[in-house]
């Protein structure tokens, strides 16, 4: 079961992570704040846990699932280069391998 | 922050980090708040017996019997309002107890009444006529005739974050109690 989890893609850039990361911790925090001064209004202690949890269930819908705006900025990778010379790349790391060796 | 459930994890700790912030905030807010209020005790009826008491050593024991009335100190007609409910109070625990000194103990503690009062109930409690819910056994005989017993209500604010503040002696009373037995003295 857990391989079905794990072939859904969920990466994201580093751009988009750190999107991710400021908009979630703004969320929590705004969200703290209107709760704070809500419950001191009303007297009720249990209504700032109630924002606060409202908070972190909408973060928690906007930054888990791997949006398209976290991904607006793709790593550009080399392109593949097909190995032909399967030898003369295998030997420059045996010689590294004795030199450590030693 | 690569995965879902590295993600997962930030979020849920950045939640409840800032979520033990609140609840300090909502310590400090009433931390220093003065919790006392004025109250009136009236006792009514006190009655002495002398009986035998089972879990002490001795063969007979004096036995209280006490009636009071709770009231607010500026009387709200003889209801006792509790108005000290705050954001971080969840429950009020008000005991009523007696204090006195006989000729074997220099002071002797007794808690004659408890109330739990909760949150969201009734804070307008009528108090009168209250009868002592516990029993007033004295270590020997030291009730009859003694001139003083001082009762003071305390109570005990159960805070939903901080220190559970006991405060005592909000009003006392001092009475004397009967000089024989079976017999019931109004006040």
């Amino acid at each position: 079961m857990l391989s079905i989890f794990k072939s859904i893609p969920s990466h994201m850039d580093y751009k988009g992570q750190k999107l991710a990361e400021q908009i979630f911790q703004g969320i929590i925090l705004i969200s703290a704040v209107i709760g704070f001064v809500y419950g001191l209004i009303i007297e009720q202690f249990g209504w700032t846990v109630y924002i606060v949890l409202a908070g972190f269930v909408l973060s928690c819908v906007l930054t888990l699932p791997p949006w398209p705006m976290y991904r607006q900025n793709p790593l550009s990778w080399q392109p593949i280069i097909p190995e032909t010379s399967a030898e003369p790349s295998q030997k420059p790391q045996e010689a590294l391998k004795k030199k450590k060796h030693k | 922050m690569n995965t879902v459930l590295s993600r997962a994890n930030s979020l849920f700790a950045f939640s409840l980090s800032v979520m033990a912030a609140l609840t300090f905030g909502c310590f400090v807010t009433t931390a220093f708040k003065d919790r006392r209020v004025p109250v009136d005790i009236h006792v009514s009826k006190v009655m002495l017996k002398n009986v035998d008491d089972f879990t002490g050593p001795r063969e007979r024991s004096d036995l209280g019997f006490l009636t009071f009335d709770l009231s607010q100190r500026p009387p709200v007609g003889q209801l006792l309002v509790v108005p000290i409910f705050d954001w971080n109070v969840k429950q009020l625990f008000l005991y009523l107890s007696a204090e006195y000194a006989t000729r074997s103990n220099a002071l002797n503690q007794v808690v004659l009444w408890d109330k739990i009062v909760l949150r969201g109930e009734n804070t307008k409690l009528s108090l009168r006529d209250v009868k002592s819910k516990y029993f007033f056994f004295d270590d020997g005989n030291g009730l009859r005739a003694n001139k003083n017993i001082t009762l003071t209500l305390s109570w005990n604010v159960v805070p939903n974050a901080g220190i559970l503040p006991l405060v005592a002696g909000s009003g006392h009373v001092s009475l004397p109690f009967p000089e024989s037995y079976e017999t019931t003295k109004s006040y």
